[in-house]
């Protein structure tokens, strides 16, 4: 059995800063950590594999700039067998579309695993888009907001967290997921772990690597347009109704009736 | 002389007069049981409290001086409150009088880049104020467990340990200058920006710890250090408390490094902290939990640090070794360690929080000697704290069988039996958290009797009418 999870280096919250008048991540500044929802994945994987009968192999995905080797350690550092990072010049300015048109070219040249895990989405975009679009491209059936994954016979059995309440799916054959931090705890890493994944390579691939052509790649391929960068106002309106005696707390009392007819609530 | 036998005086309505004038209405709480309650106390389980009969937010020095000469001129008792965190009853009015609540004096006033050093007003929350510094790449080495609530000037005077005091000390060593007001009144500036200064007696550290019994301050000059650009924090699993007690001297000792940080704690410390945390940390065969730090200039020196540390603790029979090297997993392991102090208050709110400080190579001993007071008398004396510092939190716990009486009859024993022993090991009763009124009987049980009298000297000498925080440290 291979499972792929994919991984994406994020800014440290903790320690990220905007640049006040582009309204963007000044991403040179923070040090870069996992996003914390691909920890819940690594950890459902790493689940997976300890209660799996057969052999099971996890890969760790990722695409970005070399520095990206860094969250690739500290995934294996967790457990996972093997990481693989896609860097090249050709992949900057990836939109979401992009990144998972270059991610499926990745996995088909990994050879499709029996699952492909993924957080929910990233705290830097909060797009969500990634998982899923990568899904569709490669053709395999998506489940989303997974709170629980187990393996069963011939597939995956997992619980979705929807608004009005859990679904439970089973799906068989190859499926890719999304999990939310329900999924499981993350582990830390251990010492020894730490050190093993110092030792291990991780596979950097290219462009080329990849068969994908620079002209399907990168900024120039993405439909995204980034128009404008704004922060949004507060449009909130706060009206005080002074209420120290009767009679106020009368035209107090009026005047949240008006306003609640006003807005056709009443 | 000594605080029972000054006589004090309520407060007037002259000098409720004369206060509300001087800081303005709104800053005076009077004739209020209800606002004025929560100044009855601070974070010290089971002991006496009393409220104030005034509580007064001043503005600034000038309008302390003078308050300060009112209630001298008057006799009335005069304790100063920082956030109510401390863990002695230092900050209770045992007297009555006035609490000084220093909720507008909470300003950075300066952060000096070229000579490393920040200002301070006394109220402001001590994690402020690396809050502030971060985009500098400066820090301020303090780190007590309350860090985000206590405050600077409370951290002043009670020197307050905390948990990178193996490494960086404590607060004491980070303070060059005090601003305050002497016990009668007159403002008084200490110290300064200097890094080294022997012109007369160390008037400065003599402020530091004086648990609010010597003046009040109302400004004060931290030293800065660059922050570290890496650390990293790694919580090492033992089977037994011996084991992880007996880690800690070879620690100190043998790798040649010092860490930022050891804390230890005891099964009962971290399995009730971590229940109360909804943490589910797998340390289900853990029967102590060492918690390290090493922080330094680069990533690459604080991985061979933590290396050999944790190389250390396997050898020493550690089970388990967790590296966080991130923000979150730093925060995950660091919280079960802070929150200690309050889950136990949750689940156990009756117990006597200690905090006993010995030599380093005298932590097997120490553990030793609690154990054995612990099977004397029944009681669970559950252990964590600062093993790095040899200060350790050994805290007796009420047995649930036990009524509440029978606990205050049989804990004075078990804290004289227990401050005794450690002294025969060279070890004292309070290693941060201060005497206050707490302590202040068994201090006097086993303290040297001349440092007794010269302090008491000196508190006469300062404060001849007993009015600063009277009750406090002896009698």
């Amino acid at each position: 059995m291979k499972i792929i999870v994919l991984i994406k280096q994020v800014p440290e919250s903790q320690a990220t800063r905007m640049d006040e008048t582009t309204g963007t991540l000044i991403r040179e500044a923070a040090s870069s950590v996992i996003n914390p929802l691909d920890l819940h994945a690594i950890e459902c994987a790493l689940l997976i594999k300890e209660a799996a009968k057969e052999k099971c192999e996890i890969v760790c995905l990722s695409m970005g700039p070399p520095a990206a080797t860094k969250v690739l350690r500290e995934a294996m550092a967790l457990g996972v067998d093997h990481g693989v990072l896609l860097s090249d010049r050709a992949f900057a300015g990836s939109d979401t579309w992009c990144t998972a048109f270059t991610l499926a070219a990745a996995v088909r040249k990994l050879g499709l695993p029996d699952l492909i895990l993924c957080g929910e989405r990233a705290t830097d975009g909060e797009t969500g888009q990634t998982g899923p679009a990568m899904g569709a491209f490669l053709d395999l059936p998506v489940i989303s907001f997974v709170s629980h994954i187990e393996q069963i016979a011939g597939g995956w059995r997992a619980r979705r967290m929807l608004e009005d309440g859990y679904e439970t799916v089973e799906i068989d054959g190859p499926a890719l997921a999304c999990v939310l931090k329900e999924a499981a705890v993350p582990r830390l890493p251990t010492l020894q772990g730490k050190r093993l994944s110092r030792a291990k390579d991780i596979d950097i691939m290219s462009a080329q690597d990849l068969g994908v052509s620079q002209d399907d790649t990168g900024l120039k391929a993405s439909p995204t347009r980034v128009v404008k960068i704004f922060r949004p106002s507060h449009l909130k309106k706060c009206e005080k109704l002074p209420a120290m005696d009767p009679a106020q707390a009368e035209k107090a009392v009026d005047r949240v009736v008006c306003l609640l007819k006003e807005k056709g609530l009443i | 002389m000594n605080s029972a036998t000054h006589s004090y005086q309520p407060i007037s309505t002259n000098v409720v007069k004369e206060l509300s004038d001087l800081l303005g209405a709104s800053n005076i709480i009077f004739n209020d049981p209800e606002r004025l309650e929560p100044f009855s106390r601070d974070e010290a389980a089971d002991c006496e409290t009393r409220n104030p009969e005034l509580v007064a937010r001043p503005g600034n020095a000038e309008e302390l001086a003078q308050l300060v000469r009112v209630a001298n001129r008057e006799r009335i008792p005069v304790t100063a409150r920082g956030a109510g965190s401390g863990l002695s009853g230092g900050a209770v009015p045992l007297f009555g009088g006035i609490v000084l609540d220093f909720g507008r004096m909470n300003r950075i006033l300066e952060i000096d880049r070229a000579n490393l050093t920040i200002t301070v007003e006394p109220g402001v929350i001590t994690s402020e104020i690396n809050e502030a510094l971060r985009p500098y790449g400066l820090f301020y080495a303090g780190y007590p467990m309350s860090l985000e609530t206590c405050t600077i000037g409370g951290n002043v005077a009670e020197n307050a340990g905390g948990g990178k005091a193996v490494k960086y000390g404590v607060t004491g060593r980070y303070v060059l200058g005090i601003d305050m007001v002497s016990p009668t009144g007159e403002l008084v500036s200490l110290g300064g920006k200097l890094v080294k200064d022997v012109s007369g007696l160390n008037l400065l550290q003599l402020m530091v710890g004086s648990e609010g019994i010597l003046g009040v301050f109302t400004k004060i000059i931290l030293k800065l250090l660059p922050l570290p650009k890496a650390s990293v924090d790694m919580l090492c699993l033992f089977k037994t408390i011996d084991e992880a007690v007996a880690a800690v001297p070879k620690i100190m000792t043998e790798g040649g490094i010092i860490p930022t940080a050891v804390e230890f704690m005891d099964r009962l410390s971290f399995a009730t902290s971590c229940e109360y945390l909804n943490e589910s940390l797998p340390c289900a065969d853990a029967g102590a939990m060492l918690l390290i730090t090493v922080d330094g200039a680069d990533e690459k020196q604080v991985e061979h640090d933590y290396d050999v540390i944790g190389e250390q603790c396997l050898a020493a029979g550690a089970t388990n070794v967790y590296v966080a090297d991130t923000h979150v997993n730093s925060e995950r392991i660091w919280r079960i360690r802070r929150a200690v102090a309050e889950a136990f208050k949750v689940f156990s709110p009756h117990q006597s929080l200690e905090d006993i400080v010995v030599p380093i190579a005298a932590i097997p001993a120490a553990s030793a000697a609690v154990n054995e007071i612990s099977a004397k008398y029944g009681v669970k004396i559950p252990c964590y704290g600062h093993a790095g510092d040899g200060n350790l939190h050994a805290t007796p716990v009420m047995p649930p069988e036990w009524t509440f009486e029978h606990w205050h009859g049989v804990l004075p024993e078990i804290l004289m039996d227990m401050y005794k022993a450690i002294a025969k090991i060279g070890g004292h009763i309070s290693g941060e958290h201060g005497i206050g009124h707490k302590r202040k009987k068994y201090l006097a049980a086993v303290a040297d009797p001349g440092f007794m009298l010269m302090m008491r000297n000196i508190k006469t000498a300062l404060d001849p009418n007993g009015i600063m925080n009277p009750g406090k440290i002896f009698d």
